[in-house]
């Protein structure tokens, strides 16, 4: 009870309702008693903080309705979510924005800039596409004439390819698919010289046609500058021919790259001698002027494969013909008058003996 | 008509000071979207704010109604200030220093400023605790005699005490658990 009533005293003292004398009283009271003092201290503590407390609810309550009240007022104002988006990350959003403009405008730049050139690619492409799809078709011939001989090879109304003399007296020889369904054949070489000939032989397991000039006119070939090599070449020599891929007569240059042809053929040698349809039927001659084998295809979608029949196959053919009643003056060319002389010097003596053969059909 | 009653800094705070609560809601609204900008271009929510901000009112509120500010700066720079102070402080308590803080408006030292608020504010945390643990009727019966200046003769109705002397007595007891839960949690820090 004596706490409750000093409790009452400190309250009245605290709030200022003692009178001066009591008010004296309670002061000098407090000077000498400490716990009194440590108590008026504590309670004046407890009631400020409660009333701060108090008096802080109470403004944050206004602050809180001032608030709701603004944001009632401003309502479109609101930041929204966008908004806020907007500001925090409007520095990325500019710099990307900026960097795909730039690009969008650098490529158009660039690309009108190229225009031309491109232009002109084009062209050059159109063409090229034109070439390959002409050499689409002739290359399936060239391919189907290693595999399937007795297929007959899709073919233009005209088609070319290459063939060589094989002896003076007008025999040529080319590949078998050149002259395949043929009505009529047409030799020509570089000199000009056109000649009409038949088939008189043809060996399709080898690829191999015997053509005869058909004019009774014709005399001789002339000389023939190379000779045939019935051994087999070695890997790596160096090997030549001579074709007409186009209308004019084309040299390709390469190595023997191996000893068998398509599909492990053994009738055949693999040379890497870049060939393009119309080579067909061309003579494959080696750096001393022998020839030693005959141009028939290339494997389709390989770089640098192309295949040529042995030499050894064709003397046989030769040999075979030579039996038959019809062939009487075959004479094989014993002399190689190229063997010592440089390429440009052997080719310009060969070209006169390679033809382009034309069949029309 | 009621912008133009306090456009001055001046006026604001005459108004202030004679409880004019039209004025505190002038500033507040006057100010808002600065603190907001600030406080959403440095990683905050909309709600924090409004946290922030209405913190920095107060202190500038409490500071007028003490006659304690001496204003040396405009109203906004002195609320900017403020609230950057307080917004760092929160930061650092989230544990993100890393936040380059705008620094392109002028500020002046608050740092006194906020201490004593956030003082305060522990202070009254724990009293609000306090009052919490005390329980009803406890509670009601001490914020309505100290907070709401309420007689005790309505104190004595409201809670169906026989007389004021039972309603002094609860009191008085009331008071003294009080004063225990109140001092043994909270210790000012001197």
């Amino acid at each position: 009870m004596l706490e409750y009533r000093a409790y009452e005293e400190i309250e009245r003292y605290l709030n200022g309702q003692m009178t001066a004398e009591e008010k004296a009283g309670f002061e000098a009271l407090v000077r000498t008693d400490a716990r009194l003092a440590e108590q008026v201290r504590e309670h004046r503590e407890l009631l400020a903080t409660m009333k701060g407390l108090g008096e802080r609810r109470q403004l944050r309550q206004k602050l809180h309705l001032i608030h709701e009240e603004m944001e009632r007022e401003q309502l479109p104002a609101t930041p929204n979510g966008w908004r806020v988006f907007w500001n925090r990350h409007k520095q990325t959003i500019a710099v990307a924005a900026s960097v795909s403009l730039l690009s969008v405008f650098g490529t158009l730049w660039s690309v009108q800039e190229m225009k031309e050139p491109v232009q002109q690619q084009t062209a050059r492409y159109v063409e090229l596409r034109r070439e390959v799809e002409r050499l689409k078709k002739a290359q399936t011939a060239l391919i189907n004439g290693i595999n399937d001989a007795a297929k007959p090879a899709p073919r233009p109304a005209t088609f070319s390819g290459t063939g060589f003399a094989i002896s003076p007296e007008g025999y040529v020889v080319t590949s078998s698919h050149v002259v395949e369904s043929a009505d009529s054949i047409m030799i020509e070489n570089k000199a000009g010289l056109k000649y009409k000939v038949s088939e008189i032989y043809r060996d399709e397991i080898h690829d191999l046609s015997i053509l005869k000039v058909a004019d009774e006119n014709f005399q001789t070939f002339g000389k023939l500058p190379y000779t045939f090599k019935g051994a087999e070449c070695d890997l790596g020599e160096r090997v030549f021919t001579l074709g007409y891929p186009r209308e004019d007569i084309v040299f390709g240059e390469g190595s023997l790259s191996s000893s068998s042809g398509f599909e492990g053929d053994t009738t055949a040698y693999q040379i890497s001698i870049p060939l393009n349809p119309g080579n067909s039927g061309g003579p494959l001659l080696d750096d001393k002027g022998n020839l030693v084998g005959v141009i028939s295809g290339k494997q389709a979608g390989q770089e640098g494969a192309a295949f040529a029949i042995k030499s050894a196959y064709l003397l046989q053919i030769i040999d075979e013909l030579s039996l038959t009643a019809q062939v009487n003056s075959l004479t094989i060319p014993k002399n190689n008058t190229l063997s010592s002389q440089t390429r440009p010097q052997q080719l310009k003596k060969l070209k006169d003996f390679v033809f382009v053969v034309k069949v029309y059909n | 008509m009621k912008k133009s009653l306090y456009e001055t800094d001046e006026a604001v705070i005459e108004g202030i000071r004679r409880s004019d609560e039209r004025a505190l809601a002038h500033l507040y609204k006057l100010y808002f979207p600065m603190i907001s900008h600030f406080i959403l271009s440095n990683s905050g929510t909309d709600d924090e704010a409004k946290d922030i901000y209405q913190e920095g009112v107060i202190v500038f509120y409490e500071k007028i109604r003490d006659n304690s500010l001496e204003l040396t700066c405009q109203i906004k720079t002195y609320l900017y200030s403020v609230c950057r102070r307080l917004w760092l402080k929160r930061l650092a308590e989230k544990g993100r220093y890393a936040t380059r803080l705008d620094e392109s408006e002028g500020f002046v030292p608050v740092e006194e400023d906020t201490q004593r608020h956030e003082e305060q504010e522990k202070q009254f945390g724990v009293m609000g605790e306090a009052l919490e643990q005390l329980g009803e009727p406890c509670r009601s019966l001490l914020e309505d005699y100290y907070i709401r200046m309420q007689n005790m003769q309505d104190i004595t109705d409201k809670f169906g005490y026989t007389n004021t002397d039972t309603a002094k007595n609860q009191k008085y007891k009331c008071l003294q658990r009080l004063k225990k839960i109140f001092f043994a949690t909270y210790k000012p820090e001197v």
